[in-house]
């Protein structure tokens, strides 16, 4: 039932729609919210209580309370007094148990009172013990709010826009446009946010709408819900018209459907055409809340009494009613029979978004209300949140009645009887008693609960409010979904320029760190067999790529590996550790000398950022003549190995690739297959091999070029998980496989890196010098099990009933025909051929010790 | 010093049996998309030291007070190499570059302030140079995420109505 056409009304019934509540069909215009829509189809009740399941309806009609919260589809806590009516969208209950008007969990207000005092989570439910399992099922199914479909897909899209504007209005009201157009004039650019919108006010400025700021975070951000966009504004100049929020008064009964506040009728007659009810009980502070008066005789309701609270404060406040729904108030000692109460204490400036951007906030003793004072200098403050308010009575902290619930926190379902007794269990403050009684933590994020919790606990404990003073703002002002939060969900990949060619030719793709890398191309075994018999191809594009340059070049790597760099000649590679300053292996990698001053460093692959940001470090502590240059993106590389690289080699280059010209080691710059390339030979996997660096956007020419040519060699591409076991078998580390953060290169087998008697310092020394003083704890070894089983990475190595090591790599090697691996072992224990006992599914198996290379272990393929 | 030539694309021969062909990382995600222009392809020089001493008809843009990226056609990289001062290293292989229209797709691809270019920052999370002709915006990154960004790029233009 709709009114005559009012005169702004938003809806246009010329329009009509249809959605469905509860698998029924509602019936809207266009300009309804879906709230509207089904208060026009005679529903009342909009929602059960959170703990107490009571009926509860529309409130404040504005989107401030919890009172209407539904689910919309699928989206549970839709406020649903402000949610646009859309065609064919399903709208459904939320916890309730059966139906609105008759929900099983309201036994819960009947009987539940002695069970659910304040903070009964806490304390009841707890024993006898053995019990919880089926408390913690019940409890699970009555509480939180709404549903969550676990298994439903993302249907909405949400998108994050970042703003940066000169100022941005945050209040679409009086204030605000006037304060938008004044900026404006200054030549600004403006933007306005406004939770309700309407028409586009002109050129002056930018409307967003509708929108919610949800709080403002350092360095003025303010991010802005407006559905499926994030706005997060920047702004030089923020000012704040976000007005009032008017506050229910504390009275026995004022949960009752059917009592409101100002804003809630004025909504519905102008906006909505709808008749708020036939009798009415108008109790108010203020002028604005005593207008309703006239707008509600207008909509033809009677109103039975108008009671200003600046006259007189009744003694007494009741409202009773029948099955949640209001029948009569008691105001002094007169009842009224009605079916509407519109009652609202002195309204309170929304000042959170103000002290969130760190304002103080002071009390006002002649109206009972908080204002924000001392704003940023980057802040302004328009409008009634300013405090520009007419004059209005302080209520009562609440209103006495005999009988029924005095509700403080409408949300949470915390009574004034609760607070008090929180106060009495020696909560004495504010911050305190908020936690424990949860008042002002419900999805009103404290706007109806705030002021009146602080006035009933200055009353208590006889004392003003502002003595009490209030709780911290925080964001966020305005409930957000977590999807608006989460935006698009795109995560950085790295891929080289050959990872198109792995994925066409099948290649099982798997992270490693940032980059995507083959793990394999169907068959690990068959391709390090391979390498080790004719040619196998792999992108190592992914390894990090350094030039370190200039007069200092030398001494600089000198002081941060423990090798010697200084010595080594033009064209020529050397195998480095990098070193923490505990002396802790960080990562690992080649330098080759390219020239006098000049040096080409490789890292491992994730560890690329951290070397560099390592290297830059300490270029800058030390203040040295030399350039770092990151070259990981620009070059592409692969490594050509096995005894018929050199045969493939020879084909797409004209330099001389004889053993004599390029030996083991050795780096050089040539055309391959026309393109300029770093050749460096050296070996990973333990076979004759090659690494060609080169310009990563020939990355798949190179590759298909080199494919191409080794066809009649049998050329094939092998992926990471071969090269693991290939790398095994030469028992070269793998830095954070076989190492952690206590590794060091002498334990780890690698002495002969550490130049200790060097001349110069370098990063880590002390501590390997501490290390070799102290003797070996644990040394990293190779071991070969005595039958086929392969031990789980991080299996237990035990003697005497107690762990002696542990194992960091095993596989079985095709090659060799046996289980392989490396393992941290008390280093008694690390002698050649000596026995180790390994836990594999709780049994012990037998395993033998190795400290050479499994494979070719005196590098004679390597070198040849 | 060597001249470091496997860092430039343009160094490659032609010829005896070989033909090098340079790919950009954006093709395969883009798929032809009229919306978005591929500039991979374009010359791109990193100028180390003075950076106010560069003397050519080619847009420089700052990075820092001693870094400066040089774009240019990509036939012209030799020449530059050559006539630039300071360290010069041949970027070219190692940032990808796109072009878009619209100030909306910018906004949500980058926190960057679009009154403020061109400028360093994060676009779609990833390091790059972004810079601004009217309503043209030029962005340029590391040539590994290219797929990735591409990919960004058009989710977000989709995401525009």
């Amino acid at each position: 039932m709709r009114l005559p056409p009012q005169p702004n009304e938003r809806i246009d019934r010329s329009a009509e729609l249809t959605f469905s509540f509860e698998g029924k069909a509602v019936s809207a215009f266009a300009g309804d919210t879906i709230g509207s829509a089904l208060y026009a189809g005679g529903r009342r009740i909009f929602s059960r209580s959170f703990k107490y399941h009571r009926p509860r309806g529309l409130l404040c009609c504005s989107g401030g309370c919890a009172n209407c919260l539904m689910e919309v589809d699928g989206v549970p806590n839709v406020r649903v007094c402000v949610e646009p009516a859309r065609a064919g969208a399903q709208v459904r209950a939320q916890n309730v148990r059966g139906s609105l008007e008759r929900d099983l969990l309201s036994v819960v207000d009947k009987i539940g009172g002695p069970f659910t005092p304040v903070g009964f989570y806490y304390r009841t439910m707890i024993r006898p013990r053995r019990l919880w399992p089926y408390y913690e099922r019940f409890l699970r199914s009555v509480a939180g709010l709404g549903r969550l479909d676990k298994h439903a897909r993302r249907t909405n899209r949400y998108d994050v826009e970042h703003r940066h504007v000169d100022v941005l209005v945050v209040g679409g009201g009086y204030a605000g446009v006037e304060a938008a157009r004044r900026h404006a004039r200054a030549g600004r650019r403006v933007v306005v946010v406004d939770e309700r919108g309407g028409d586009n006010p002109g050129s002056d400025f930018e409307l967003v709408a509708p929108a919610r700021a949800i709080g403002i975070y350092e360095g003025g951000l303010v991010p802005v819900d407006a559905g499926g966009i994030l706005y997060r504004f920047r702004a030089d100049h923020i000012v704040l018209a976000t007005g009032t929020i008017e506050q229910p008064l504390l009275f026995p009964g004022n949960d009752l459907v059917g009592v409101v506040l100002p804003e809630a009728v004025r909504r519905l007659v102008e906006d909505w055409a709808l008749k708020p009810g036939e009798r009415a009980v108008v109790i108010a502070a203020d002028d604005r809340g005593l207008d309703t008066t006239d707008v509600l005789e207008r909509a033809g309701a009677v109103v039975v009494a108008a009671i200003d609270l600046r006259d007189a404060q009744p003694t007494r406040i009741e409202a009773k009613g029948r099955r949640g729904r209001l029948r009569s108030v008691v105001v002094g000692d007169r009842e009224f029979a009605c079916d509407l109460l519109v009652a609202s204490g002195t309204p309170q400036p929304a000042y959170s978004l103000l002290a969130q951007a760190g304002a103080r906030v002071e009390y006002d003793r002649r109206r009972g209300i908080f204002l924000p004072t001392e704003l940023p200098a980057n802040v302004e403050a328009v409008g009634s949140v300013a405090g520009e308010l007419g004059s209005a009575a302080i209520p009562a902290a609440s209103f006495d009645g005999h009988k029924g619930r005095c509700f403080v926190c409408l949300c949470e379902d915390v009574t004034e009887k609760d607070v008090k007794r929180a106060i009495a269990e020696g909560f004495d403050s504010i911050e305190l008693a908020k936690r424990y009684t949860t008042v002002t933590m419900g999805p009103c994020q404290g706007r109806l609960c705030h002021l009146a919790s602080i006035r009933l606990f200055a009353r208590e404990q006889e004392t003003g409010p502002d003595s009490i003073g209030t709780t911290t703002a925080r964001p966020p002002w305005a409930p957000v979904s977590l999807g608006l939060l989460a935006g698009r969900g795109h995560e950085p990949a790295k891929r080289t320029s050959i990872h198109h060619r792995h994925e066409e030719a099948g290649a099982t793709m798997m992270w490693t760190g940032a980059w995507r890398r083959p793990h394999s191309y169907g068959d690990p075994a068959a391709e390090a067999r391979h390498v080790h018999e004719a040619v196998g191809l792999i992108d190592v594009s992914t390894l990090g790529k350094l030039l370190v340059q200039g007069p200092e070049a030398a001494p600089f790597l000198e002081m941060l590996y423990p090798n010697r760099f200084g010595d080594m000649k033009t064209g020529r590679i050397r195998y480095g550790v990098l070193e923490t300053d505990a002396g802790r292996i960080m990562d690992d990698g080649t330098i080759g000398r390219l020239s006098d001053d000049q040096y080409y460093v490789t890292t491992t692959s994730t560890g690329a950022d951290t070397v560099i940001e390592w290297f830059e470090w300490w270029n800058a502590v030390w203040g040295m003549d030399v350039e770092i240059v990151n070259l990981t993106g620009a070059l592409a590389a692969v490594n050509i190995a096995g005894p018929r690289a050199r045969e493939l080699l020879a084909r797409v280059t004209d330099i001389d690739v004889s053993n004599e010209s390029i030996a083991y080691l050795d780096a050089k710059e040539a055309l391959v297959a026309g393109v300029p390339s770093l050749l460096l030979r050296i070996g990973f996997v333990g076979e004759l091999g090659y690494e060609l660096h080169f310009p990563s956007p020939y990355g798949e020419y190179l590759w298909d070029t080199l494919l191409e040519r080794g066809a009649d060699l049998d050329i094939r591409p092998f992926g990471l998980e071969p090269q693991r076991i290939l790398r095994l078998e030469k028992m070269h580390i793998l830095v954070g496989q076989d190492t952690d953060s206590e590794s060091n290169v002498l334990e780890a087998g690698m002495p002969w890196i550490a130049k200790l008697d060097k001349e110069n310092d370098f990063v880590g020394k002390w501590a390997l010098e501490h290390v070799r003083e102290r003797g070996f704890r644990e040394q990293l070894v190779g071991f070969e099990m005595d039958n086929g089983v392969v031990p789980a990475e991080g299996g237990q190595i035990v003697a005497d009933g107690s762990a002696v090591g542990r194992v960091t790599s095993a596989r079985l090697s095709p090659q060799l025909g046996r289980v392989i691996g490396m393992a941290w072992v008390r280093s008694d224990l690390a002698s050649e051929d000596g026995e180790l006992r390994l836990k594999v599914n709780g049994n012990l198996e037998t395993a033998r010790v190795r400290l050479k290379p499994f494979f070719d272990p005196d590098g004679e393929r390597l070198r040849s | 010093m060597t001249g470091l030539a496997f860092l430039s694309p343009d160094r490659a021969e032609r010829g005896r049996q070989f033909e090098p062909t340079l790919a950009s990382p954006l093709t395969r995600a883009l798929g032809g998309d009229a919306r978005v222009r591929d500039l991979s392809g374009l010359g791109k020089i990193e100028v180390r030291g003075d950076v106010d001493a560069i003397d050519a008809d080619v847009q420089v843009v700052r990075i820092s007070p001693g870094r400066a990226l040089v774009l240019c056609a990509y036939e012209r990289c030799a020449e530059l190499r050559a006539v630039l001062p300071g360290t010069v290293i041949d970027m070219t292989a190692a940032l990808a570059g796109l072009e878009l229209t619209g100030e909306r797709a910018m906004r949500r691809l980058t926190d960057l302030d679009l009154r403020e270019l061109p400028a360093v920052g994060k676009v779609a999370e990833v390091p790059a140079v972004v810079l601004r002709d009217g309503e043209r915006f030029q962005i340029f990154f590391p040539q590994e995420f290219g797929h990735y960004v591409a990919e960004v790029v058009l989710d977000t233009l989709a995401g525009i109505r």
